[in-house]
């Protein structure tokens, strides 16, 4: 296992103002996340998951503690370099889809190589390798309004992975899609995990994710409950 | 995809509502070029309607002639000043003229009254108003001793016809009192009573001989020009001639500071009219840009969350506007070109409501409703309206770009 984490929590807290009332969403959270972790946060919904993973992302900054991500300390960053780091360093999936509709599946792919000024014959081959391990290799021209939910979140994995990032943060990935949609896309994604090394860091309840995870963070009001990994013959 | 051809495909998302907001815009267009074309037409049309009444675009005058107009007040070696005028670019036509007031009297009455001498060989409808209007008889010759041109309204109080008789009475350049009998050989209507109930026209030279003036002395030249915007710049111009340099020289809304207050005071209400008409655009587009920026504040969201910069999604924004803008304005010269072709060439005849001699400002009002447009009014509509279309885009486009990812992805 790598010494140096891509994701470092410590003593991380966040809280909310709800009206008058203080909400404690993460209490003193510190946790390492390694290189090559296929990780899941698993708890109730209202636990803290999607909160942790806002707080890794760089979308929501902690009222205590620090967050580093492939070793840049969030907190000292402004709008502009956590942009920067999540345009460079992180890949997100979200539990709906969240494709831009006027873009083909192909340019959805592309959206954030083009942030990054990627050089267009690259860009193309990258787009074109990575929708075909995604599953979606004659489907570069759909339209998410023409594409299954299955299809739309597999365009959404492939923005995800297409610029290399150091992490893959997966909010509910599997929450809109039937189960055996979900298998598949698990099944994807673990790939991507073995063959190309990519770290995935879920927040899920759903059983198929927990099966698939090789690392399960149980989170219980703000706090992590547990943390344990699994033999690779434990995984389903 | 690069984000300009990003905001162009989502302009076309809720085509409807980019239509209508486009419309609007055009529409301002419409009412812009209306409101301006309208205006240069009408003000270009009043002051070459007032220059022609005697002073010109420009007027060359003894110095101290403005406030105090007698006729002790002369220029010398007019032809002097009059070739070297003429020959300066945009000039159209640089006439003498001796202006003064008089008494004139017939067998019946005696009414106060301004008479203005001119040239027949060198004035004549184009350059001169009242033979424009000459309405009976017609302009004396050039040696006539005794012809003079009289408003119908005058000639109508002293009760003249054509043919008839009648004595001014006036000071000469020397102070003394002189009288001469005319004839009246001409008659000439306006339309602006004033004017028509106390002007005459009388030959030049039988006037310098009866005020003591010289052939080669006048009152005044009344310097047209082809363009009236560029009377300032000729005002220089012929300031800086060797033979005009002991007198004054005026442009036309110094000589006419009644008919330059009357313009600048309608432009300032056109000013506002289209001011307003701006304002209820921008107000279309800032409300439809706001909706649109609403309702995809999740998209916009997830985008910053995979990298998209605050800056980059406020460029965006505004190049969302700038197409909305840029379709606008195409769509409003689509359908501003034929009524704008309509008013220049044709015009809509407003004399049954106003009558055929409605004045504003001192001069005659063309009763037909045309249009024209100076290159630089092109330039400002288009102009105000892009900037007025990209300003109602900036306070969306600020929002969508302050606003942290994480509030926009808690949108549905």
């Amino acid at each position: 296992m790598n010494s140096s984490p891509i994701v470092r929590l410590e003593h991380v807290q966040k809280t909310y103002i709800q009206g008058k009332i203080e909400v404690h969403a993460i209490n003193d959270v510190s946790l390492d996340i390694q290189a090559g972790d296929f990780a899941a946060l698993c708890g109730p919904s209202g636990s803290g998951k999607t909160s942790l993973l806002n707080l890794i992302g760089g979308l929501d900054v902690p009222s205590a503690g620090k967050v580093w991500v492939d070793g840049v300390d969030l907190a000292s960053l402004s709008r502009s370099e956590l942009s920067e780091v999540r345009k460079n360093r992180i890949g997100f999936v979200f539990q709906a889809y969240n494709l831009i509709p006027v873009m083909t599946a192909y340019e959805n792919a592309a959206f954030v190589l083009d942030l990054q000024d990627v050089e267009e014959k690259e860009k193309h081959q990258r787009v074109m390798d990575t929708l075909k391990a995604v599953g979606l290799q004659g489907l570069e021209q759909r339209r998410p309004d023409e594409m299954s939910g299955g299809q739309q979140q597999r365009v959404a994995i492939a923005r995800a992975i297409v610029t290399r990032p150091a992490i893959v943060l997966a909010d509910e990935p599997t929450a809109n899609v039937d189960s055996e949609t979900a298998k598949s896309l698990l099944n994807m994604m673990a790939n991507l995990n073995k063959q190309q090394g990519i770290t995935f860091l879920f927040s899920t309840h759903d059983q198929h994710v927990m099966d698939k995870a090789r690392r399960i963070i149980q989170v219980h009001d703000g706090r992590i409950e547990s943390d344990s990994a699994k033999s690779d013959s434990a995984v389903s | 995809m690069k984000l300009n051809q990003l905001a162009f495909r989502n302009i076309f998302r809720r085509k409807r509502r980019t239509l209508i907001t486009a419309s609007s815009v055009a529409f301002g267009v419409l009412l812009s070029v209306t409101f301006t074309g309208t205006g240069d037409y009408t003000y270009t049309h009043m002051i070459d309607a007032g220059a022609k009444m005697g002073m010109g675009h420009v007027t060359v005058e003894p110095v101290g002639y403005q406030n105090s107009p007698t006729l002790n007040k002369k220029l010398q070696h007019i032809d002097k000043m009059l070739d070297e005028i003429r020959n300066l670019d945009n000039v159209s036509d640089a006439v003498p003229r001796i202006m003064g007031q008089a008494m004139f009297a017939s067998a019946n009455k005696s009414i106060g009254g301004v008479f203005i001498a001119v040239n027949p060989n060198i004035e004549n409808a184009k350059n001169n108003l009242f033979i424009q209007s000459l309405s009976e008889g017609k302009l004396f010759s050039a040696n006539s001793k005794h012809g003079i041109v009289v408003g119908y309204k005058l000639a109508h109080k002293l009760r003249l016809k054509l043919g008839k008789k009648l004595v001014y009475t006036t000071t000469d350049a020397s102070g003394e009192i002189i009288s001469r009998i005319a004839r009246v050989k001409g008659m000439f209507k306006t339309g602006v009573d004033t004017i028509d109930a106390s002007m005459v026209l009388l030959p030049l030279a039988a006037t310098q001989q009866a005020l003591g003036y010289s052939s080669n002395q006048a009152s005044l030249i009344a310097v047209l020009i082809h363009d009236q915007r560029k009377a300032d710049d000729m005002r220089d111009k012929i300031a800086s001639l060797h033979s005009t340099q002991n007198y004054e020289e005026l442009s036309w809304h110094e000589a006419q500071p009644d008919l330059a207050g009357v313009i600048a005071m309608d432009k300032s209400m056109n000013y506002i009219s289209q001011f307003l008409v701006g304002l209820i655009i921008a107000a279309g587009i800032l409300n439809t840009m706001l909706m649109s920026v609403l309702e995809r504040k999740h998209e916009f969201g997830m985008m910053m969350a995979v990298g998209l910069s605050p800056q980059a999604l406020f460029k965006l924004v505004m190049v969302e506007s700038f197409w909305l803008a840029l379709l606008g304005l195409t769509l409003g010269i689509v359908i501003t070109a034929p009524w704008f072709y309509f008013l220049y060439y044709h015009g809509i005849d407003l004399s049954s409501g106003f009558g055929d001699d409605f004045t504003y400002g001192g001069v005659l009002i063309d009763p037909l409703f045309k249009a024209r447009l100076f290159p630089e009014s092109i330039v400002f509509i288009l102009g105000s309206v892009f900037s007025l279309a990209m300003l109602a885009g900036a306070y969306p486009a600020w929002k969508a770009g302050r606003t942290p990812p994480i509030e926009s992805l808690k949108t549905i």
